[in-house]
């Protein structure tokens, strides 16, 4: 359960079931069994260019970027649905704002990126989709501890700025906690508790992962 | 010397249809991963549809003959997609069982045509009658016009796909199908419409081919083999890659008849083949869609 406008973490040991939540939520999965629903709708059985076009965007954490495209090929490909495409050009000036490396790096083939430019326009791309909901899994993997915060930050810029809710899978627990109102705790694919950022705990969050 | 310029510019007209033929094959794999066994027999059927117009008289029914090959290859290509293919991805394995549904729809298809117009050789005219000399060299017209109409083709194509909306759905399909996924791409309508465009290109290649060479229901597994190889140069899924290694091997293929003989012409080909996928299995110049 998430709410509109809310930022919401989900934590949980690797393999218990985090990112094929999102995979799922995204349709690139099919779900076995139970329910999705989208601002009341059931979505659990749309294909994803049905789930994009609804607003929902999904950063995987492999990215998936197009690699012979450049950067700006890249974010232009995000506003491919029917919905986004109008505001092709503000949504674009949103994330160069939000991005400002991608403005020297535009015109460069996405093969040639550092992982963390890479990070930035897979967000980026996520966002050319125009989503009430953006849904990132595991955006500071593999980063330096700047581009982290880096990424972090605009993570909350575009959740004030936009009013976009965000639901995001995160091992870096102490950062993702600075940005999210709510926390899932995932185990073996259920959820073992929910907190609300005010009463949540380092302790018993790093306690659970074992 | 003369022998060997004229044999250079065949080899170029011939590698220009071979790239061309190339194309179709290439354009599949790249965007659904699927391998067109029935490549070969898909550019025989198009060769056979305009062939069937022109029969009925006249050198403007070749065009008009062009037009409706090249729409009801179109319209073969997505049905074959919708009803075949795109079930049998469904469904794991995919990889092979369509390779192997491919194989035995394009020996059913080449049995059919059998029937339908028997074993003999036919040969769809030339477009333009007449030859222009540059000093020793004797080039005919409709040689000329086939190279202007395959590197148009290969232009037409490269644009629609750097500049069109749907080509540059299909460009990010092949470049990451989940990629595409996630921004919102219905991937099967594109494989569909992939199958349509590359079912009218081989087509259309069939039939460029059967003005230089002749048509007989049989001849479309020598077309994909040689299409094969010329894709293997670039590494399958590359359309670019699949014009230089034409235009070379077409070269190759004419003076190996000029100076060894025709007979050595296959196993030269298979040679260069096995020396690629030696030195490099995923093509020499690579590059996607």
């Amino acid at each position: 359960m998430v709410n509109s406008g809310e930022v919401v973490a989900l934590f949980g040991p690797n393999g218990h079931g985090k990112s094929t939540l999102l995979k799922t939520i995204s349709g690139l999965h099919q779900a076995s069994a139970g329910s999705i629903k989208f601002n009341g709708l059931e979505i659990s059985s749309l294909p994803s260019h049905k789930i994009v076009e609804m607003g929902i965007a999904y950063i995987p954490e492999e990215r998936h970027l197009f690699r012979d495209m450049t950067v700006m090929e890249n974010l232009k490909m995000g506003a491919y649905n029917r919905r986004a495409r109008p505001s092709t050009q503000q949504n674009l000036a949103f994330v160069l704002e939000v991005f400002p490396r991608l403005v020297e790096r535009k015109d460069q083939l996405t093969s040639t990126l550092s992982g963390g430019e890479s990070r930035m326009v897979a967000v980026a791309r996520g966002l050319m989709s125009e989503p009430t909901l953006l849904m990132v899994d595991e955006p500071s993997i593999g980063l330096s501890p700047g581009m982290r915060h880096a990424v972090f930050d605009s993570i909350t810029k575009i959740n004030r700025e936009k009013k976009i809710t965000i639901l995001i899978v995160e091992q870096e627990i102490r950062n993702a906690l600075k940005l999210a109102n709510r926390i899932y705790m995932l185990k073996k694919g259920h959820i073992l508790f929910e907190r609300s950022a005010t009463e949540v705990n380092v302790e018993e969050i790093e306690k659970a992962y074992f | 010397m003369n022998s060997f310029l004229n044999a250079i510019i065949s080899g170029l007209i011939s590698g220009s249809l071979y790239a061309a033929t190339a194309l179709g094959l290439t354009i599949i794999y790249g965007v659904s991963r699927v391998f067109n066994f029935a490549h070969g027999i898909v550019a025989v059927m198009g060769a056979y549809l305009a062939w069937t117009l022109l029969s009925s008289g006249g050198q403007l029914n070749l065009l008009l003959g062009i037009v409706v090959s090249l729409g009801v290859m179109y319209i073969f290509g997505t049905l074959v997609y919708r009803f075949t293919i795109n079930p049998l991805m469904k469904k794991p394995g995919w990889d092979i069982s369509t390779v192997l549904f491919l194989l035995g729809g394009g020996i059913l298809l080449e049995n059919v045509l059998l029937q339908i117009y028997g074993p003999r050789i036919k040969s769809i005219p030339v477009l333009v009658d007449g030859s222009i000399k540059f000093g020793p060299i004797v080039i005919q017209w409709n040689d000329l016009l086939l190279i202007v109409i395959a590197v148009f083709g290969i232009v037409v194509l490269n644009m629609f796909f750097k500049h069109t909306r749907m080509g540059q759905a299909m460009r990010s399909t092949a470049q990451s199908m989940p990629g595409a996924k996630v921004v919102g791409i219905d991937i099967e309508k594109i494989f569909g419409l992939t199958f349509g465009l590359a079912f009218a290109v081989t087509g259309f290649s069939g039939v460029l081919l059967s003005t230089k060479y002749f048509l007989n229901p049989h001849i479309g597994w020598e077309w994909m083999v040689k299409g094969f190889v010329i894709v293997s140069f670039g590494g399958l899924g590359s359309t670019n890659g699949a014009i230089f290694p034409g235009l070379i091997l077409g070269i190759v293929e004419a003076l190996v008849t000029l100076y060894l003989g025709a007979m050595w012409v296959w196993p030269i080909w298979f040679a260069i083949f096995l020396i690629v996928l030696l030195i490099r299995p995923q093509g020499i110049l690579g590059g996607r869609v």
